[in-house]
């Protein structure tokens, strides 16, 4: 069954335009922007070789939000990954009521982040419940609720975005545990291989290719952080993240686009070398 | 047989289950009970833990202009874009499915392609692109770039590539035309992959906030999420309003997961699984 030439060309129409119009050339556009010092009120503008490139290794601004966009992404996804884990694993098998749990755990990563942020800007406000709970746990708290102290605002942020994930990625690993053959688990059984035993020889090995796919793209879409800072924080007390600064110097106040075009060309590249070396891994499953 | 281990294990199962419930939920329920306090009312414990409720913040919501116009918006823009994405990814995940030459390919490794591209970093181009040709601030900023979407085409493809062709071909030997066999006998045998991609379409949709922040700035255009983010910058932050504004732009999402369930997880396991 082939579809005829002339049929074909009108189906496909639809993405090619789209393709070309809003990805393609966005994506080229930015480079070519980057070499400039274009911004929005200035009627002309030049081609300024890598001085953009040069300016945001200096800019203090850029850097912190290098090492927070790394806090985040290094913090998060390990915790996460885990939770999703432990969560697929206590609803996986048959149990009463294991609808119900499943759904529920799901729920927060399909809520809006925007609510999300706002619920727990109330949750971390001085007096908020986080704040009830760590003083009867008997920990310090920030004297101005958590998202107005720099030591604490970042993990804040970072702590709602595991609970808000963690339940996704939890979907993911239970289609993986289902396509583990039951043959496997018998015939450990008749063996004598305890529950943990099956667990470690099993499980935790034919899931690798679950666990690398659910942190690939959670590393693309961590690296990418911003709604949650802008709703929270608007990137201070040290939370500024890469889109944040993109977003900051490019669309508010200066609208550098030049600039900040060339720091999102920057966190492109990070995030394909990120992407490219996963992958690397994903193939050499077996080895790895 | 019940021995006393067993009954450990099940004591243990459930503990840790509630926990994690307790721990998922308690953040939207906090919501919910905030919503419904009534004017004036503390958050204090004592406070939500009474049988207090009151629909004013929801009424004093849904009656301001802002809220209704936005759920308006973000309806409009979210079923738009919902019945644009059945169409065009079918009709193009169609064509990838049943075309295999050299030009067809491409367009497919075009689709994979975007896929893998952090969408996040567009945001500059993309408001010049739509500044400069006059779209800026307009409904077709919020719509058109999303009209098909690469997850969906492949959602398509992948899906026709694992029915058999022997219906289309009959139809063929009876003489019907290309456009007949794909609307009247294809579409229909498609139906589960579409009503995965319309769920993934709209919530994606409903729930997105950059894109709608950054392209529009008119107060009539705004989205729900975008409404909510601005809500929370003004002076008094009137937090009964904020969380039944929140509510209001939850419940659809959850009303239909409730009833859809199966399809949603369906869509995001798809993916997953053809790794």
């Amino acid at each position: 069954m082939k579809l005829a030439r002339s049929t074909a060309v009108i189906l496909v129409m639809p993405w090619v335009a789209t393709f070309a119009a809003f990805w393609l050339f966005p994506i080229l556009y930015s480079i070519f922007l980057g070499f400039t010092d274009y911004e929005l009120l200035r009627p002309t503008y030049d081609w300024v070789g890598l001085d953009n490139f040069r300016a945001l290794f200096a800019d203090q601004d850029f850097l912190s939000a290098i090492k927070n966009t790394a806090i985040f992404v290094v913090g998060t996804i390990p915790v996460t990954t885990a939770l999703a884990l432990l969560m697929a694993l206590l609803v996986n098998k048959q149990f009463p009521g294991r609808d119900f749990f499943r759904a529920s755990f799901f729920i927060p990563s399909i809520t809006s982040m925007v609510v999300v942020a706002l619920i727990f800007t109330t949750l971390y406000s001085r007096g908020g419940y986080v704040a009830l709970l760590a003083e009867m746990a008997g920990v310090a708290t920030p004297a101005n609720g958590f998202l107005n102290d720099s030591r604490t605002a970042l993990y804040s942020i970072m702590a709602m975005d595991i609970w808000m994930s963690s339940g996704y990625y939890m979907l993911i690993f239970l289609a993986g545990l289902k396509s583990i053959p039951v043959e496997l688990y018998e015939s450990a059984e008749i063996n004598g291989a305890g529950a943990l035993r099956q667990f470690w020889s099993i499980t935790l090995p034919l899931l690798r290719p679950t666990a690398l796919f659910i942190i690939v793209i959670n590393t693309i879409k961590s690296f990418q952080v911003f709604v949650e800072i802008l709703v929270m924080t608007k990137g201070k007390f040290d939370t500024s993240t890469m889109v944040y600064h993109i977003y900051e110097t490019g669309l508010t106040t200066q609208f550098r686009f030049g600039y900040a075009s060339a720091a999102a060309y920057i966190l492109f590249c990070i995030i394909a070398l990120f992407s490219i070396v996963q992958f690397i891994l994903m193939r050499r499953r077996e080895s790895w | 047989m019940v021995t006393p281990s067993r009954v450990g294990k099940t004591i243990l199962r459930y503990g840790a289950l509630v926990i994690v419930l307790v721990i998922t939920a308690a953040p939207l329920v906090w919501m919910i009970r905030v919503a419904l306090l009534p004017p004036g009312a503390s958050t204090a414990i004592s406070d939500l833990l009474t049988m207090n409720f009151a629909i004013e913040a929801f009424r004093s919501v849904i009656s301001s202009e802002s809220i209704g116009r936005a759920f308006f918006n973000s309806a409009l823009v979210g079923l738009v874009v919902t019945v644009a994405n059945v169409l065009f990814c079918f009709s193009v995940g169609y064509a990838l499915a049943r075309r295999n030459t050299l030009p067809v390919r491409l367009i497919f490794w075009s689709v994979v392609g975007v896929l893998m591209i952090p969408a996040y970093i567009t945001i500059i181009p993309l408001y010049v692109l739509m500044v400069e040709s006059g779209l800026y601030d307009s409904y077709w900023a919020l719509t058109l770039p999303w009209l098909v979407s690469p997850i969906g085409i492949f959602l398509v493809k992948q899906y026709l590539e694992s029915i058999p062709t022997s219906m289309e071909e009959a139809a063929r030997v009876d003489g019907a035309s290309d456009w007949r066999i794909m609307f009247t006998v294809v579409m229909p045998l498609c139906k589960p992959a579409l009503s995965v991609l319309a769920i993934q379409a709209f919530f994606t949709n409903w729930n997105s906030f950059l894109f709608p922040f950054i392209l529009t700035s008119r107060e009539e255009l705004r989205t729900l999420p975008v409404a909510l983010a601005l809500l929370q910058g003004h002076q008094a932050i009137d937090w009964q309003r904020l969380m039944a504004g929140s509510t209001i732009a939850v419940l659809p999402v959850l009303i239909l997961f409730l009833f859809l369930q199966r399809h949603i997880v369906e869509g995001i396991t798809a993916g997953a699984v053809k790794q």
